[in-house]
Order: structure tokens, then C-alpha cells, then sequence
């Protein structure tokens, strides 16, 4: 059986991602966000240490371009440390994560707004699926003492 | 839903501390996914990454000065998993951008990948021991579709 390349590609990053989740959580449960997201960040770093000398990464591109890029690493890098900060303060890996993930709800809303897409009819049930998920998502079941006795 | 039964109570109660950072990771990865699709598609994948890396300095500039670097239950095995979080995303990130260059179509790749919260619910059940509300399990149904669909 044959299987493309891009397909292997596309299970590591489904994979990966997945993983980081609870390797996110597993790591707040034993050091605060910061240095959890410190060490992530260093290894980030790591990582593009290894990538520049082995692929030579092109550099001419658009300035646009190359600060739209560091910008966007920066808001990622942000989410990634409340990320991180929501785990350590108790929210579970396999809500917090889903929960986090429903983010193109927000940038397909400002694609609309301020680059003129347009929004097809599949988008509008995800964006109303998305914004049902959320509330339900955000509903924790209270603790065993606090239920009301019957 | 709890809902009635919250009436009265201080809003910071009803929205627990991990539902903001939450909320709030919704808000910046948000704005950076409208961002990213005003970058040019010639960016390839190694050049996004090494910037993406720049863009990460800043922010670890800030929280080395945060004086909550200390202490922690196991410092090494919490370093440990956030340097594999670290590896682990941005190999992703690659692996991504790669499968979209060796020919994979955004139209399947996007969607597919987008599934990856699948994974974590998956080890989140069987290797944190981690169980959802009756209101979450259906919230996870409908948040899968709602990420399936908004990758379209």
C-alpha cells in the first residue's frame, strides 16, 4: 500500500499537536506556567537552531511579510502561556485544549470583518456549533459535596 | 446546566480562572490565525518556523521576570514535558506546512489536522484519567464538529 508523503506529514502534525496537550498539562501539574513556558520556548528555539543551518531558510521575503510572521509567533506564544496558565489552574487537557481550538470562530469572524471574506454555509453552522460547544464546554460538574442531597 | 443556580453568586465564581485563560487563548489565537492568512503564501515552512521562534523571545523576556520560576512539585519532569510540548508543536508546525508542500491539499490537510484536540481527549481519558460533565461530553462532540467545519 502506498501512502503519500503528505499524508505521513499530515498524521505527525495531527499527532503532535495532540500530544502537546497533555504534555502541556502533565508539565503545569509539576512547575508553574512561566517556566513551563519558558522551557517550551527554549525549545521552540531549539528547534529553528537545528532547521536554519540544515534548510536554509530563504530570506527574501516581503518586510511585511517577515514581521507579520514574528507578530503572529508573538500572539501565538501568548496563547500558548494562558494555555499553559489554564491547565495549571485546574482546567483539564481534554477540555481546556477542545475548548482553545475553537479559536477560528474568532478568526473567521475577523477575516469577515476586516479582510472581506465571505462566509460560507458550513462555516455558519460551525460558528454556531462552536459557540454552543463553548458554553457546554465551560460547564465543569460541580464537586460531590457541593450537589444538592435528594 | 447549572445556570439558575449560579444566580447570586460573584462572577468570578461562575467563570473559574482556567475558563478566562481559556477564553483568552481563544482571543489571541484568534487574532493570530486572521494574521497568518495575510501573509503570503510564499513564506515556506522553515522560514515561518525561525520567525515564528523570534516571535516567541519577547514574551519569554517578560515571564523571566515574572519571579514565578521557582519551586514546582518536579522541576525536572515538568521541564521535561514543556520541552517536549515545545519540540513536539513545532515539529508539528513543520510536519504541517510540509504535508501542504509534498502536494497535500489545504482542503484535506487543514480539516484533517484541525482533528488533533482528538488526540488529546483520547490520552486525556486513558493516560490522565481525566472525565468530562455529561454537558462537556456533548460539548466535545459539538466542539469537534464545530473545528471540522470551521477549517473548511
Amino acid at each position: 500500500m502506498h501512502i503519500p508523503l503528505w499524508l505521513v506529514f499530515a498524521m505527525v502534525a495531527l499527532v503532535f499537536w495532540g500530544i502537546t496537550g497533555v504534555t502541556q498539562k502533565l508539565s503545569t501539574n509539576a512547575i508553574s506556567t512561566e517556566l513551563s513556558f519558558l522551557w517550551f520556548g527554549v525549545a521552540m528555539i531549539a528547534l529553528a537552531l537545528i532547521v536554519l543551518p540544515v534548510v536554509v531558510p530563504h530570506w527574501h521575503i516581503a518586510t511585511k511579510d517577515f514581521w507579520l510572521a514574528v507578530v503572529g509567533g508573538t500572539l501565538n506564544s501568548l496563547g500558548a502561556y494562558t494555555s499553559f496558565a489554564a491547565l495549571e489552574k485546574g482546567g483539564k487537557a481534554s477540555i481546556v485544549i477542545p475548548l482553545c481550538y475553537l479559536y477560528p470562530l474568532l478568526t473567521i469572524s475577523l477575516a469577515i470583518a476586516f479582510l472581506h471574506e465571505t462566509l460560507t454555509r458550513l462555516q455558519l453552522l460551525g460558528i454556531f456549533l462552536a459557540l454552543v460547544a463553548a458554553v457546554l464546554l465551560s460547564q465543569e460538574a460541580p464537586p460531590q459535596t457541593d450537589r444538592p442531597k435528594i | 446546566m447549572r445556570g439558575l443556580s449560579h444566580f447570586g453568586e460573584a462572577p468570578w465564581k461562575k467563570f473559574p480562572a482556567w475558563l478566562v485563560y481559556s477564553l483568552l487563548t481563544i482571543l489571541l489565537w484568534g487574532i493570530w490565525g486572521a494574521l497568518t492568512k495575510a501573509i503570503s503564501s510564499d513564506l515556506d515552512a522553515y522560514t515561518n518556523q525561525v520567525l515564528f521562534s523570534v516571535g516567541v523571545l519577547p514574551v519569554m523576556a517578560i515571564v523571566l521576570f515574572s519571579g514565578r520560576l521557582t519551586g514546582g512539585v518536579s522541576r525536572r519532569r515538568g521541564i521535561l514535558y514543556a520541552f517536549i510540548t515545545g519540540i513536539l508543536g513545532g515539529t508539528g508546525n513543520i510536519a504541517f506546512f510540509k504535508a501542504l508542500s509534498e502536494g497535500g491539499k489545504a482542503s484535506v490537510v487543514v480539516p484533517a489536522t484541525s482533528l488533533s484536540p482528538l488526540v488529546t481527549v483520547a490520552l486525556g481519558f486513558f493516560l490522565l484519567k481525566e472525565r468530562a460533565s455529561g454537558y462537556q461530553k456533548v460539548g466535545l462532540l459539538l466542539a469537534i464538529a464545530a473545528i471540522y467545519l470551521l477549517s473548511l
